[in-house]
Formats: C-alpha cells, structure tokens, sequence
C-alpha cells in the first residue's frame, strides 16, 4: 500500500458501514466516536463528495453528502453500479461496498 | 365484536397507545422470550414486517417467499396466538417477502393451517397489491412513471413481461383494511410504515408522529444499542412516543435512535410516503432513563395527490453457477486472460443463448481493488451462467468447468489440474435468474381502485 499522510478514517469512526437503499442505489454511513473526529472528517477534501466519488468511480454530482452533526454522523449516498441482484452485481445488500472508505486517511 | 371494533370503540382519546413490533422480517424467528415480555406490557396491536425488496429480484420475479416455510410457519403461530390470546389487532405486511399474490396466498394458508391446528378461528382483512401492467403501461405513456434512483426507463413490453407487479400500499389502504372491522390484516407489498402508522391515524393521533414511530419501530430493536431483532413496544402520546426493547440488554437511548434514520435510507431528512413527506429535521430524542428514549418534533408534509412506489421483476433466463479455487500463484496472476480464453472456447463448443459472469473471490469480486493490491495465496471462483435453456445453461457450464481444470497457459506448473472442487456436481443448478425491471414512483395513482381489501373468516365462522 501507499503510505498517505493523514490519521485513518478508522482510528475516528467507529461505525463504517454500506447498505443499499432501495435496489438502485447504496448509502454509506459514518459514525464518529467524538466531535473532533467528525469535525476533522467533515471539514476535510478527502471526504468531499468529488473525493468519495473517485474511490467509487463515480462523478462527484452522482454523490450526495449529508452532515449530521447532532449525531457525528455523515451520509453518502451514491447510484449502484448494477440494480441489486440484477446480473452482473456483486452485492446484492450492498453491505460490503464500504471497503474503499477503509483506506482513507483524514 | 372483532378485536378492530374493540379499539376502536373502546378508546378515550388522550390515552397513550401501546403499539408492539414483534417482527420485522416474519419468518427468520422471533425471539420468544422478548415477545413474551411485551404481552405482558398489553399491547393495543401486535405489528410484523414481513418483507422487503432487499432480497433482490428472485422473490419477487418467482413469487417464492425468501424465509424457509418452516420458521414462517413458528413465527405465525407466535403472532397469532399473542394476538388471540389478547384479542387485540395482529397487522402483516409485505407477505412473503415480496407481497405478490402467490406470497399473500402461502401466507394465508399457513394461517388457516395454524388456525386449524390451534383451533383459533377469527377475522382476516387481507390486501392484494398486485398491479396491473397496463396500469403501469398507461402511466408509462401519459409520463407518470418516474424512476427511483438511476433505473432505465422500461419499454411497455417489459413492462408486459414482468412475472409480478406490486405496489406499496400505504396507511390510506390499510385504514380501508382496518374499516371491515377484521382481527388480523395481512397485506401483500405495504410501507413498512403502514403496517404501524394506520390505527394510530384512526385513533386521531398526529400523523407524522404516528409515521415516524411507525419508521422506528418497524425494525424492532434495531434502534437500539446494541440493535437486536427483539420485539419493540412503543408508546404513543399526544406529543410524543416512547420507545422500548423488550429485550432488556437492548437500550434505546437518543443518540441509537436518531442514527436509525439513516439505516437503509438515501436521505436521512425525508421519508417519502404514499400521501406525503415525513420531515425529521426537527425531531428529538430524549433519553427517558438509561433503556428508553421519548420521540417528538417530526413534521409531515401531505401531498395532494398519492404517489405509488411500483416493483416489478422478470425472468431473466435459468442460473447454473461452477464452485471452484485456486491456490497456485502463476494462475492467479494469469486468471482474468484465461477466464476469457476458455469462454472463448465453450463458445465453439456450445452455441446458443448464455452469457457467463465470473466472480474471482480474492482478485475484486465484490468491488474494484486497488490497483497496489498485493495477490492473494488462494482464490474462490463462483463462475455464473445464465440462458434462456437450461439444458444450453447447463451444457456450458460443465463444459466450462472441463476446460478451465485443463487449460494450458504459459508458465502454467501444474499440468495436472488447474482448480480445487470441494465436491461434485460442482456446477449447481441456481434456479431462475430474475431482474428488476421496475423501481419506479407512480404519480397521481388511483390507491382504492389499484388496491384491493378482500375479508375472510378464518377457523369456523362465528354462529
């Protein structure tokens, strides 16, 4: 792996998770085990929409970020690449696209 | 009098009404103890959830109920005999699985069965959420088909093509339902909402309180730390509702209730319903003590005219899929070229209509890798074939599975055999693939009309 600068994602969210919503598109939480943890990932390029974008080889305007501070939380929520269960997926929950988040550093 | 009438005529309004989730996916075992301990509570109805779309087309396209009949039968039991033994108000929704007609009508005749055997006999209001194509054809036509997500457009041929179509019926349907006085309501598809939010609005009590209960609760203790699949009660009140697990090592505490809305949701702001939107900006969590949160501040925008979330699936062709590894390095490096050359040679062997989908467990089968990756010591191949023809479907893949243990590749060491079978057959007969063709809103849908309420007696009928 290529050494990035930067604290990993995991070492302040204690929740990284993916799901679909619905079959045609997948949501990805985050939750922050304190506030400097969510301020730091909230406030940072490496979680831009445009940045979560490139790791799921989206464009940034396909994904849509939402900030829930009261809860140190941020949503993602992005199209599937295939409708779920239709041929060609991989995933039919969507519950292990969260992989390429793991490797971010804040 | 049916235990709908009871309620319903019984009720002082200002009393706060206890509302329990025993379920919500029926059919994959309720945990007995916890539902035991919300009977003790007296609930004013019993709810269950019973499917979702999550399982993927196959449910839907067959009419096959994705939890083993077995469980569902349990579950069923559990359910209806809390419910007689209270004589309180028992609501199903989304029957087996996907809600189509043949999944209401397995439904229906395990709870005759269960009836039969327990020597219950009672009420039943049940919803056919089956929609016709050519509604949906003409919706299609007249542009009031819209899309949920990035999904193509159908033509009204695929539309015609799809082996079932159903429709989310909402609290409109379920209060229609609820007005034949029944004991128990199965419907087909539903809004996991409905299932909880239909009496509460019959009773007078705020909508977009009731709906966002109804949100909350239809997951059981999901909303909970740490989240479990126990049965949920909730309290509603004028202004506000509690919530508490019936497991006691499952807490609801503010902070486990307000990241529920995000679970399975795109927007963790809006929750759109068949008759409005239910805003949770404003809403409040209060921890009430260490094991229960209380609720407020949701509001619902109404629509004026319904919208309709539309589902439907078609056959695809048949399935058959070949299990294997691959634990030699040289071949690992070399899989994706000789995957491809030993289609290509199937493809001199077995004409006809399949198509092959490779998953190579280890080198990016379930997301794209990153490019560093290092390769992985051994790696699992789940090879999937799909045509229309079973016996074509079958033909390629164990000519295929042939090929690929004997294909020569340069560098290739081990001339013996280049894939580990943990057993034979290794190509498996995978059943009918399906897709969606639809997931769509239906704008200005006509719900009486679309959804049907059909009463029936269940056990032998009262004298």
């Amino acid at each position: 792996m290529v050494a990035h600068a930067g604290r990993p994602l995991t070492s302040v969210a204690q929740v990284v998770r993916s799901k679909n919503a619905g079959p045609t598109q997948l949501t990805l939480d985050l939750f922050f085990r304190d506030a400097e943890g969510y301020r730091l990932a909230a406030t940072t390029e490496r979680l831009s929409p445009a940045a979560v974008a490139a790791l799921y080889h989206l464009s940034a305007e396909q994904v849509a970020r939402f900030l829930l501070p009261e809860i140190l939380a941020i949503k993602f929520t992005l199209p599937r690449r295939v409708c779920a269960g239709n041929p060609g997926d991989s995933d039919v929950y969507g519950s292990q696209q969260h992989a390429p988040l793991l490797r971010v550093r804040l | 009098m049916s235990a709908t009438q009871r309620l319903l005529r019984g009720w002082r309004p200002g009393e706060p009404l206890r509302v329990l989730s025993a379920s919500g996916q029926l059919g994959y075992g309720i945990p007995a103890e916890s539902l035991e301990r919300g009977l003790e509570r007296r609930p004013h109805f019993i709810g269950c959830d019973m499917g979702s779309i999550d399982p993927g087309p196959y449910y839907l396209g067959s009419g096959e109920m994705a939890a083993p009949a077995q469980t569902v039968a349990r579950d069923l039991q559990l359910v209806l005999q809390a419910a007689r033994s209270l004589d309180v108000p028992l609501v199903i929704g989304s029957a087996g699985t996907a809600g189509a007609a043949p999944q209401l009508a397995a439904t229906m005749a395990l709870v005759h069965r269960i009836a039969a055997e327990q020597g219950l006999s009672f009420k039943v209001a049940t919803i056919a959420s089956d929609i016709d194509a050519e509604t949906v054809v003409q919706a299609l036509e007249e542009g009031r088909l819209a899309p949920i997500g990035p999904m193509s457009t159908p033509t009204a041929k695929e539309v015609r093509a799809c082996s079932h179509v159903v429709g989310q019926c909402g609290v409109e349907t379920f209060v229609r339902a609820f007005e034949t006085m029944p004991d128990v309501v199965i419907a087909g598809r539903a809004c996991d909402t409905a299932i909880f939010a239909a009496l509460p609005r019959m009773l007078g009590f705020d909508p977009a309180l009731s709906l966002h209960m109804a949100k909350i609760i239809e997951c059981t203790s999901l909303c909970c730390t740490p989240g479990g699949r126990d049965a949920m009660l909730a309290t509603l009140r004028v202004d506000n509702f509690e919530l508490e697990s019936m497991n006691p090592a499952c807490h609801a505490t503010p902070a486990s209730v307000a990241a529920h809305a995000l679970y399975e949701q795109a927007d963790p702001f809006e929750v759109e319903e068949p008759d409005g939107t239910l805003d949770l900006r404003d809403a409040h969590y209060e921890a009430v003590d260490s094991h229960r949160t209380r609720v407020w501040g949701a509001r619902f925008m109404p629509r004026a005219r319904p919208t309709l979330k539309v589902e439907g699936a078609a056959r695809v062709g048949e399935r058959v899929v070949i299990l294997a590894g691959c634990a030699d390095p040289v071949l690992i490096g070399a899989l994706p070229r000789v995957l491809q050359e030993v289609e290509d040679k199937v493809r001199k062997l077995v004409p006809g209509d399949w198509r092959v989908f490779p998953h190579v467990y280890g080198l990016g089968a379930i997301r794209p890798l990153p490019p560093d990756a290092p390769d992985p010591a051994e790696v699992g191949l789940v090879v999937e074939f799909i045509g229309a023809e079973a016996d074509t479907v079958r033909a390629a893949a164990g000519v295929f599975k042939q090929n690929l243990l004997h294909h020569g590749f340069p560098g290739r060491v081990s001339t013996a055999g280049n894939v580990a079978f943990a057993f034979t057959p290794s190509e498996v007969d995978a059943r009918t693939a399906y897709r969606f063709v639809l997931y769509h809103v239906l704008h200005d849908a006509p719900m009486e009309s679309l959804f049907r309420v059909q009463s029936e007696w269940v056990g032998p009928p009262p004298a």
